[in-house]
Order: structure tokens, then C-alpha cells, then sequence
């Protein structure tokens, strides 16, 4: 029942994640698709040109060339800063609320609806046999620091960015437009400070985690029975497949909303508005991309799977729960499981799940 | 009286005091605890020993560094960011000058505040992080620690949310949270900012006059 | 509590620590208690970590029993501490627990204070923390069997003055070398570290021609010759004032105006650097440690030696070096002579500690943990490429020769004053 209720969530959260790749591939990673189809621009008389035939006042085409964002003499040319009206703002603003806003809110509300759902049908995933009072390490002090830098940075940087994103909509009416005027200079300005952090951070994660967390053959069978939900047990190795795809996916959509964030942070080094707008919504995109699937696995590293936390926090998990989630990972590693859990946890903090020199052949 | 009355006057007022008088207090405090004269033959300078190794310690040094390298570089971030914060920031400075002393201050312009406030935080983030997850910084570690750090953390944080300087409330709620840290500071592990001077300077004049200060 | 049965569990004073402890926190101590961060750096460098990797073997764990007393009764705002529940009295239990911690664990070595950003001296605080444990009839049997030995004969080895005439004598015999016993007036006064009496004799027999060559002025003394303190290592200091009145008596008997003592660290930092304030009193005479004393009479010309040219590197005692101030008299002797000489990384004032000294060489039951210390320095000298590692310090020596026999490393351990008596330069009259 355990087992099946497990992998069934995982199911079910990878096809909330696929359908989410595919309105990022539909709508998120073409440009045009985001900024929308540009007006085919006329060419716009010139109006400096004295041998026209207007008079003077008539500054009909003068206003026609701004509307067109021709551009104009200002006192601080450049980029296209000197482009006074941009129409292509409007289809910004229009594709924001009605995509990412729209879907983006469905997405998360659906996510978090699916999981409430879940955890209310089966509960929590208990360890099968309970615990057996031996541990084995998995994680180093270094993997674990760099761990919860990511994730305390994205939480921050997603409650945040919600709030930016879809405050008007939704905390308005309820705090009043003075209220969320607060809020929302407050949330900018942690944004701003603490999303740079994040590039460091998304490096070291890169770094620290990029090993075993490659695709293998075995991940194709775990996918295939449905991560043991079509019956049988799915094996996996230190990491499943549902946990590869998220190092993948916060990797992937982690580098568009650092760069796109970079992007609206430093304006100057940007070709213009028009990419401003478009790293916006591939910004917000990607964030949302990046939230959904972070509930999930918030949600499993916390209430929802018994003995997984204490691997990101001690550095050392149950030798039950190993054999139950990552049964090869765990026979490669049965040698290590000890009682002494206080020696676990230093060994973990030096090395992880490397065991130690003339273990095993 | 306003909230925004209360928090700039009385509360402010009670906050400077109790984290005036504490620090002097409990700094003055252990000192009269007194010691014993030390009696036997000084082969060099005590006060030389003192001054040196209150200036140089915090230079890593005896070859350790690539043991202590984490403690070094995100303790420094975090404490150079936090005092360039504290002293430079614009709107501290402001506070500063017209507040406290009145004579012109530098701030420091806005690239730089960004750079300390980002290593502020990254600093503090790690050590943290590592307190939480080191098994022998667990060990260490009491309550003192966390809420010590949990204020100084809050009290960053609020103030750079109120960065934009357009909303009393943010402002306000900056202000109460350093006053929380003002009040608690005396009674805490944050004296360290004035008790490391202390135990240096012991260890400096204990060693200075046998000659080499560790 | 534990599992120790009632009846054997030995009675602990509580109330005499915290006396003690309350008694010893002078307000050095107390900056040390306040400006600790509990960040841990100090356990990166402490041997008894670097070999356990055990949490609790962290230098800042040791002051924890102090830090609760001081907290408080001390501390300022302990009376607030006090009314808000937060400053619990030191228990029995405490006391047993860390037990040792402090003495079995920590060989006072001072290598923590160099990575303290505080710059704790955590080895002052574990010598304070001893004298309130043994207030409470706490300590390891055989240490405070040491100091009670020293106390009752005269040396922690039960070297009774006649032990010391007839091992004087059979050694002036055996090397034909005469060793100035009981003179009525001499300058120096020598002390031996019983140590060297029973296991390392040639140490003796190395001092006494050196200074006879210098035409030094120098006795031995029944009244007050043993150089270790083991009253001050086991934390019980009427011993260790006991010892210390025995020596200035002696001195005073002869009338000697520097006393030398000779290869072995914890004698001379207690003596040198606590002595006088042990006794109360300024010491009438000047304290310096052999090698000091010797690269003294090499400066002034009095001592050459011929060039020895084995592979050999210098381990420096933490007291003598660190915490002594005499790390460059060592080297100075070496200079010219050792032509095969090779410093280890790190070396002098940051080296690696024995893993004996503080009395834990003493303590029986702390000798795995010595010999996994001692791997740290077999690793060292290993990447060095000598042959021979040279010390002064005899109870260094021991420490190490246990250990290298436990180990069965192949290198040789050598004496200082021994290899510069060996290769003495005797000028043809
Ligand atoms: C997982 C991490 C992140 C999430 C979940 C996230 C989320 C968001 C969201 C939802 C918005 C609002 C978009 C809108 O209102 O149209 C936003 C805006 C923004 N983000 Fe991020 N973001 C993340 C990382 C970053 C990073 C790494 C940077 C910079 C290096 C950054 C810089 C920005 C900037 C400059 C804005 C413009 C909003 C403003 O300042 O008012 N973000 N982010
Ligand atoms: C705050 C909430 C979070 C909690 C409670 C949490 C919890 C956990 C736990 C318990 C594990 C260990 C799983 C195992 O032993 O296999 C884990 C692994 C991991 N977490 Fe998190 N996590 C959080 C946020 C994040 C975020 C925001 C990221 C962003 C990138 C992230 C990335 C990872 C990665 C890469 C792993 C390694 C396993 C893998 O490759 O998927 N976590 N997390
Ligand atoms: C990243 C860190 C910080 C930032 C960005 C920051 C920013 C600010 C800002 C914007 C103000 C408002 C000035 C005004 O208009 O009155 C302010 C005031 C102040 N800050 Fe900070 N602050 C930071 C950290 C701290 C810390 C750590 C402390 C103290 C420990 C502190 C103490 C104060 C005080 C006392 C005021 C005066 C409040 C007033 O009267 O307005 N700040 N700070
Ligand atoms: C206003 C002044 C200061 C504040 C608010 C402050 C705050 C803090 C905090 C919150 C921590 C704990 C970080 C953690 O949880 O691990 C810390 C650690 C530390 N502080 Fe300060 N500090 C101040 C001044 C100083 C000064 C002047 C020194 C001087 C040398 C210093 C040296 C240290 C050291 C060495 C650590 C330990 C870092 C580590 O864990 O490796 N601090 N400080
Ligand atoms: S003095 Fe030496 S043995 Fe004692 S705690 Fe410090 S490093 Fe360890
Ligand atoms: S290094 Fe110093 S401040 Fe840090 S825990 Fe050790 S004794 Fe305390």
C-alpha cells in the first residue's frame, strides 16, 4: 500500500510536471511567441522633412512616428531609450496577465490542490517495517549547507516573486492598495538582494550534486513501472528519477531566471525593451516552473515521506528507509549502517556516502 | 502618541539605553572580577603582546588556514559587510550625523552597499548553515546562539527591505527589530563584539611576556 | 544516572568545585567564558579531535563546566540569569562526564588559542578546571597517584633521595663523568625529571658534560631535585606548592642564582611561568630551561660542537616552544652543528603536540588515543625524510616511545642535550 501510494504521488507529480514542460516549450521558450506578433512597421514620413506638404501644427505624423516607436531626440540617447512610445509593452503586459498569471496561478493552485488531496487520502509515507535503529550516511556537511542556501534562497525568492507576480490580483483586496504598497516594496527590494546570491548558490548545488544524478538505463525501468506503481518494486540507485528530473529542472529553469534576472536587474547591459520583456515572462515562467515542482518536493523532504528529511539535516538516514527508496544505493552502502549515530553523522559530515577506504572489494 | 512616535521616541530612547549602560556594564563588570598579579620574571613585553594580538589576530595564521578556511572566509564576509552596512550605508550615515555626532560621514555609494549587503548575507547564511548542520558546531551551539543570530539576521533583513525609504511602516518595523537586537545584545553571545578584545588582550600579555603571542 | 553501581561510584564534592572554580575565575577567565562564539574552529587543530573526530573532543566543550558556574555565580547579570531559570547549577553528573574531557583529553598544549579568533586560552582554563575537578575527588587514579608520589617520596617515579644518590652514583661510575651532588654552594642548581632518572639516564650523564665542559658552577640537590609538577598536572595545588617550595629551598641552600631544568616541557612552564605565583612569592633565582641555558654558553663561546650530519628533525614541546617562549634556543644549538637538519611542517610555536603532555602521558587509560596522535607525528617526520627525530623534552620522548613500539614505526627518537654531548668538541690542550 506504501509503496504504491508513494510512487503513485510521483506519478501523479510528473504528469503535472509534464504538462508544465510542455506549456513552457509551447509558450515560454520562443521569444515571439512571448512578446507576440509585432505590427509591421510603415514607414513613417519624415517630419523634419520642410519640403512636405503639411503645414505647420500639423503633427500628425510626428505623433504617428512616436506611436510606431520611431525613434526621437531625447536628452539621453542610447539602447532605444530615445523610442518614446513601445507598443509592444502593451502586448507584454497583456500576454503577463493573461499566460504566466493566468496558468501560472492554475498550475501552482493545482499542484497544491493535487498534493493536499493526496496527503489527505494515504497520509504520510511511513518507513515499511518501521525504523531499524541503524544509519547509513548520505550527504556531507558541504552538500547539506549548499543544499539549504538554494532552498532557503528560492523560498524566499518565490514568496517574493509571487507577490510581485500576482499581488495585485490577490493581496489587494485584501490589504488595500496602501497595504500591498508595503508589501510589495518590501518584496522587490529582498528580491533584488537576494536573488544574485542564487547564481552563486545554483553553481555550488551544480557542483556538489552533479554526481549520481545523471540519467541512467535503470531510470527508464523506474519510469516504466511507473516508479513501482504498476506493481513490483522500482530500484533505484542514491538518487530516483523523480529526484534526477528536479536536480535537472531546478538546474535548467534555475539558469533562465538567474539570467533573466540578472537581465532586469542591470537594464544597462541589455540590448533594449523589448528583451527586457522577454526575460521578464521567461522569468516568470521559469520561476513558476521552479515553484511548482519545489512544492512537491518540500512537501516529500517534509511531511510527506517519514525518514527523509534527517538526510538533508543530520546527514545520515534509517537503513530501512534506504532499502525502501533507494534499494541499490542502500546494498552499496549496507556495510556503512551502523547503530552509532553520533560517529554516522561526523563520518557523513567528512564524507558522505563514500565509504571508507578498504570497504567493500 | 502615534505608534511612529513611540517607536522613534521612548522605545528608541529605552533601546540606546539599555544598550549603552548593558555593554559598559557587563563590560566594566568583568573587569572588576580583577586576577591576581602574576609574579614571575617577564621576559618580554606584556603590553606589546596585548596590542598585537589584539590587532593581529584576526589574521589567520600557525598554517591552519586550510582547516579553518570556511569559518574564515564567510566569518569575514559576513562581518566586513556587516559593518560597512552599519557604518556606510546611506541611510545609517544620515542617521548618524544627524542623530548621534554631528559631523560630515561618508556613505558609501550604491555599488559598494550592494557588495557588503550581499556578503553580509551570504556570510551570516553560511555560518549559520553550518552551525545547524556541523556536528561539532551543534555540540557548541545553545539557544543563545540562534536567537543572537536570528535578530542580527532579522535586523538586516528589515533594513534592507526598507531600502526604497518610501514607507514608514517598513522603516518603523527595521527600527523595532533593531531595537530588539540593542536590548537583547548586552545580555548575549553578541557582546563578542566587545568581549573578543578582552580575552585577546589577556592572552596577548599572558604570552607577550614569554615571548611569542599565539 | 549511570551505571556505575552506588557503592562504587567514589562521593563527588560538588560544592568544592564550584568553590574552586568560583574562587579561580579571574576576570581573564571570565573575558575567555563571554567572548567564546562557539564556532569550532578549534576543534580543527586540537590533536585529540584531529585524531577521534569526536564532537566532544572540541577545545571549547572543556569550558563548559566552568562557563555553567560562572554563569551563575559570577557572570555579570547572573542574578537576571538566575531569576529567569537560565543559569543551572553544575552537577554531579556534569563533573562525571566530563571528567575526561579534561584530563584525559587535553595535554594543554595550546595549538587552539592559535585558531581561536578569541584567542581562548583554552589550556589555562582545563589548569583551572583540573584544580576544581580534584577539589571534587575527581581525576584519573593513576595521576593523582603521580602527584600524591611526589608529594609522599620526593618524584612521581618514587625516586626517594636515596634512589637519586645511588642512581647518581652508578651513573658517575658507569660513564665516568662527575655529577655535582649536594655541593654546599654552587651557582645553577640542575634538576632532573625523574623520568630521565629511570628511563632516559643518558640525559643526565649528557647535561652533566656539557656544563663540567662550559666550567659551569652546578649542583644537584637532595633537598629539591624532581622538575615535574605533577601536583599542578593533576590540579592539586598544595602539591604543586610543595614542589616548588622544595626546588627555592634548595636553590636558596646553595645559594644558586638559576636554577635549569632540564628536558622536559611541563617542569619548565610550570616553574618558568606559574612558579611564582604558585608560591606566592617571586622566585629568588632565575628559571631557565636547558636548552636556553645551553645555547647561552654556545653564544658566549663556552660550547662547540662537531658537525653531526644524520638525517634528523626538531620536535618542539609545546612549553618550551609555544607556550615557553624558547623556541629559537633549539634552533640556535642545531645551527651549524645538525647539518642534516630538516624543520617539519608546521614546526616551532604551531607544532603538533606529543599527544602526552599535561599528565596525559600518565594517564593509563588515555594511551590508544596517545598513539593515534602519535600518527600525526610519524606522518610528519615522514615527509621530512629524517631518520631520527630529536626532542627536549624526556616526557615528549616517552610519550612517543610508547607509542612508536605500539605502532612499530622504525624511526629513532633522540635527546637533544644527548646528540650535543655525543659530538661535544673537545679542544686538544
Ligand atoms: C528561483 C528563483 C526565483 C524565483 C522563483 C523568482 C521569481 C520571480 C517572480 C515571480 C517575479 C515577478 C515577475 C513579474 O512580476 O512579472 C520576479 C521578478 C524579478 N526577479 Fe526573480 N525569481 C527568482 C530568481 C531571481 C534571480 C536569481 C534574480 C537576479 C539575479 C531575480 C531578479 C528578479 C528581478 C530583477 C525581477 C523584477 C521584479 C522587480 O524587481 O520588481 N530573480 N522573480
Ligand atoms: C525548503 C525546502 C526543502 C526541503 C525541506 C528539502 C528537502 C530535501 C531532502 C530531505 C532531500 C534528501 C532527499 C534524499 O535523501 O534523497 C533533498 C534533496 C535535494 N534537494 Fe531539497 N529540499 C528543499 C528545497 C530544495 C530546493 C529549493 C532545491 C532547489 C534546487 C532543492 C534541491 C535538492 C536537490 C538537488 C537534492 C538532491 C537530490 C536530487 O538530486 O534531487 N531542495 N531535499
Ligand atoms: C543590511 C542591513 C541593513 C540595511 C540595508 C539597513 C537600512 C536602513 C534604513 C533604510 C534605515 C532607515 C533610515 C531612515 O530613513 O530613518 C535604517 C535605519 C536604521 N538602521 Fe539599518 N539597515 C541595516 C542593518 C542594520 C543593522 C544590522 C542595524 C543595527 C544593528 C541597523 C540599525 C539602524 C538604525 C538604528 C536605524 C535608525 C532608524 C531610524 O531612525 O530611522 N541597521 N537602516
Ligand atoms: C555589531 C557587531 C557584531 C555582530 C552583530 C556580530 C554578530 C555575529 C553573529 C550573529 C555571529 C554568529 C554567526 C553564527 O551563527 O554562526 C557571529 C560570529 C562571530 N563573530 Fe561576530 N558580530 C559582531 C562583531 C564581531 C567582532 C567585532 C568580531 C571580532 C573579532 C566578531 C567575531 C566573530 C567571530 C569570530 C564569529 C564566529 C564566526 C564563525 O562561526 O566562524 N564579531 N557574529
Ligand atoms: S590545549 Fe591542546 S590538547 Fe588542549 S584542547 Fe587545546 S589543542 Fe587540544
Ligand atoms: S575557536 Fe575559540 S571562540 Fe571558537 S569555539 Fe573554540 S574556543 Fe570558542
Amino acid at each position: 500500500m506504501a509503496e504504491n501510494s508513494t510512487t503513485g504521488f510521483s506519478k501523479t507529480l510528473l504528469t503535472g510536471v509534464m504538462v508544465i514542460l510542455a506549456l513552457l516549450v509551447l509558450f515560454g521558450l520562443q521569444p515571439s511567441a512571448l512578446a507576440g506578433e509585432l505590427p509591421t512597421r510603415q514607414k513613417v514620413p519624415d517630419i523634419t522633412d520642410t519640403s512636405r506638404p503639411y503645414g505647420p501644427g500639423d503633427l500628425s505624423d510626428m505623433w504617428r512616428g512616436i506611436r510606431m516607436g520611431e525613434p526621437s531626440s531625447v536628452t539621453r540617447p542610447g539602447k532605444d531609450g530615445d523610442v518614446l512610445i513601445q507598443s509592444e509593452g502593451g502586448q507584454w503586459q497583456a500576454r503577463r496577465g493573461a499566460l504566466i498569471i493566468k496558468y501560472g496561478s492554475m498550475v501552482l493552485i493545482a499542484i497544491i490542490a493535487v498534493i493536499a488531496l493526496y496527503f489527505m487520502l494515504f497520509g504520510r509515507i511511513r518507513i515499511k517495517g518501521g525504523r531499524s535503529g541503524l544509519v547509513i550516511p548520505r550527504f556531507t556537511l558541504i552538500q547539506r549547507v549548499v543544499h539549504w542556501s538554494v532552498a532557503l534562497l528560492i523560498v524566499m525568492l518565490s514568496l517574493s516573486g509571487l507577490i510581485l507576480l500576482v499581488g495585485r490580483d490577490s493581496l489587494i483586496p485584501v490589504m488595500g492598495r496602501e497595504g500591498f504598497s508595503i508589501v510589495a516594496s518590501a518584496a522587490m527590494e529582498g528580491h533584488n538582494l537576494f536573488g544574485p546570491l542564487l547564481i552563486p548558490a545554483l553553481i555550488a548545488m551544480f557542483v556538489t550534486f552533479v554526481r549520481g544524478n545523471g540519467y541512467r538505463l535503470i531510470d527508464i525501468k523506474w519510469l516504466f513501472k511507473g516508479g513501482g506503481f504498476l506493481g513490483g518494486h522500482a530500484s533505484s540507485y542514491k538518487y530516483n528519477f523523480g529526484e534526477k528530473t528536479w536536480f535537472w529542472w531546478a538546474m535548467v529553469l534555475g539558469l533562465v531566471v538567474c539570467a533573466s534576472g540578472v537581465a532586469m536587474l542591470f537594464p544597462e547591459i541589455t540590448p533594449g525593451r523589448r528583451f527586457l520583456q522577454f526575460a521578464n515572462l521567461a522569468h516568470a515562467a521559469a520561476a513558476i516552473g521552479i515553484i511548482a515542482f519545489a512544492i512537491g518536493h518540500i512537501y516529500l523532504g517534509t511531511i510527506g515521506m517519514e525518514g527523509a528529511l534527517e538526510g538533508m539535516t543530520k546527514g545520515t538516514v534509517d537503513k530501512n528507509w534506504a532499502k525502501e527508496h533507494h534499494d541499490l544505493w542502500h546494498d552499496e552502502h549496507v556495510q556503512a549502517a551502523t547503530t552509532d549515530t553520533a560517529g554516522a553523522e561526523v563520518a557523513a559530515a567528512a564524507h558522505g556516502d563514500v565509504l571508507p577506504e578498504g570497504a567493500g572489494e | 502618541m502615534t505608534m511612529q512616535q513611540f517607536i522613534e521616541g521612548p522605545l528608541w530612547t529605552f533601546a540606546a539605553t539599555v544598550f549603552l549602560v548593558g555593554v559598559a556594564w557587563r563590560i566594566v563588570a568583568i573587569m572588576m572580577i580583577g586576577k591576581p598579579k602574576d609574579l614571575t620574571v617577564a621576559k618580554s613585553s606584556s603590553m606589546a603582546g596585548a596590542a598585537k594580538s589584539i590587532a593581529l589576530h584576526s589574521v589567520p595564521h600557525g598554517g591552519n588556514l586550510s582547516r579553518t578556511i570556511y569559518h574564515v572566509i564567510s566569518g569575514y564576509a559576513f562581518h566586513l559587510g556587516l559593518f560597512a552596512l552599519l557604518f556606510l550605508a546611506a541611510p545609517h550615515v544620515t542617521f548618524i550625523s544627524e542623530r548621534i555626532v554631528t559631523v560630515p560621514w561618508p556613505a558609501m555609494p550604491r555599488w559598494a552597499f550592494i557588495i557588503a549587503a550581499e556578503a553580509a548575507f551570504a556570510g551570516l547564511i553560511l555560518l549559520y548553515l553550518r552551525r545547524l548542520t556541523d556536528p561539532i558546531m551543534r555540540q557548541l551551539s545553545d539557544w543563545d546562539d540562534h536567537v543572537g543570530t536570528w535578530l542580527t539576521f532579522l535586523a538586516m533583513l528589515t533594513g534592507c527591505l526598507a531600502l526604497q525609504e518610501s514607507h514608514i511602516g517598513l522603516r518603523l518595523f527595521h527600527m523595532v527589530t533593531v531595537q530588539v537586537w540593542m536590548i537583547y545584545f548586552p545580555f548575549s553571545r553578541l557582546m563578542h563584539a566587545f568581549t573578543f578584545a578582552m580575552a585577546r588582550k589577556h592572552t596577548g600579555a599572558t604570552y607577550g611576556r614569554r615571548g611569542f603571542t599565539p | 544516572m549511570t551505571d556505575v553501581p552506588a557503592s562504587d561510584a567514589p562521593a563527588i564534592d560538588v560544592q568544592a568545585a564550584v568553590d574552586k572554580f568560583n574562587a579561580l575565575t579571574g576576570s581573564h577567565i571570565a573575558s575567555y567564558l563571554d567572548a567564546c562564539v562557539h564556532c569550532g574552529q578549534c576543534a580543527q587543530v586540537c590533536h585529540f579531535h584531529e585524531v577521534t573526530k569526536d564532537p566532544r573532543r572540541t577545545p571549547a566543550v572543556k569550558l563548559k563546566p566552568i562557563t555553567k558556574v560562572y554563569n551563575r555565580h559570577k557572570a555579570p547579570f547572573s542574578g537576571l540569569r538566575k531569576a529567569f531559570g537560565l543559569a543551572p547549577e553544575l552537577t554531579a553528573d556534569d563533573l562525571r562526564e566530563w571528567e575526561e574531557l579534561i584530563f584525559d583529553s587535553c595535554t594543554m598544549c595550546g595549538r587552539c588559542t592559535v585558531v581561536c579568533p578569541m584567542a581562548i586560552d583554552i589550556a589555562s582554563v582545563v589548569a583551572i578546571s583540573r584544580q576544581a575537578f580534584a577539589a571534587a575527588g575527581l581525576g584519573p587514579a593513576d595521576l593523582m597517584q603521580a602527584a600524591e608520589t611526589s608529594r609522599d617520596k620526593g618524584s612521581p617515579l618514587g625516586v626517594t633521595t636515596d634512589v637519586l644518590e645511588d642512581r647518581i652514583e652508578w651513573l658517575e661510575d658507569e660513564h665516568e663523568v662527575e655529577i655535582a651532588l649536594d655541593k654546599p654552594e654552587a651557582d645553577i642548581l640542575l634538576l632532573v625529571s625523574s623520568i630521565e632518572l629511570m628511563k632516559y639516564p643518558d640525559s643526565i650523564v649528557a647535561m652533566a658534560k656539557l656544563l663540567n665542559h662550559a666550567g659551569a658552577n652546578w649542583t644537584l640537590s637532595t633537598k629539591g631535585y624532581e622538575s615535574t609538577n605533577f601536583g599542578f598536572l593533576s590540579g592539586k595545588g598544595d602539591i604543586a606548592k610543595i614542589m616548588i617550595t622544595r626546588i627555592t629551598e634548595a636553590a636558596e641552600a646553595v645559594g644558586a642564582k638559576t636554577v635549569v631544568v632540564p628536558e622536559c616541557g611541563h617542569a619548565f612552564g610550570v616553574l618558568r611561568w606559574a612558579g611564582a605565583n604558585i608560591l606566592g612569592r617571586p622566585l629568588p633565582y632565575e628559571v631557565t630551561h636547558i636548552t636556553e641555558y645551553l645555547a647561552g654558553l654556545k653564544r658566549a663561546g663556552k660550547l662547540a660542537f662537531k658537525p653531526m650530519a644524520d638525517a634528523i628533525t626538531y620536535h618542539d614541546p609545546c612549553q618550551i616552544s609555544r607556550r615557553g617562549g624558547a623556541t629559537e634556543d633549539a634552533r640556535y644549538l642545531l645551527d651549524g652543528f645538525a647539518t642534516g637538519f630538516t624543520e617539519m611542517t608546521p614546526t616551532g610555536n604551531y607544532n603538533w603536540c606529543c599527544g602526552g603532555g599535561g599528565g596525559v602521558q600518565a594517564i593509563g587509560r588515555a594511551a590508544n588515543v596517545r598513539h593515534e596522535v602519535f600518527r600525526i607525528k610519524m606522518k610528519q617526520v615522514e615527509e621530512t625524510g629524517a631518520e631520527a627525530m630529536v626532542s627536549a623534552c624526556s616526557n615528549c620522548r616517552l610519550t612517543m616511545d610508547e607509542s612508536k613500539a605500539a605502532l612499530g614505526w622504525d624511526k629513532q627518537l633522540m635527546s637533544l642535550v644527548e646528540i650535543l654531548a655525543d659530538h661535544l668538541l673537545v679542544a686538544e690542550k
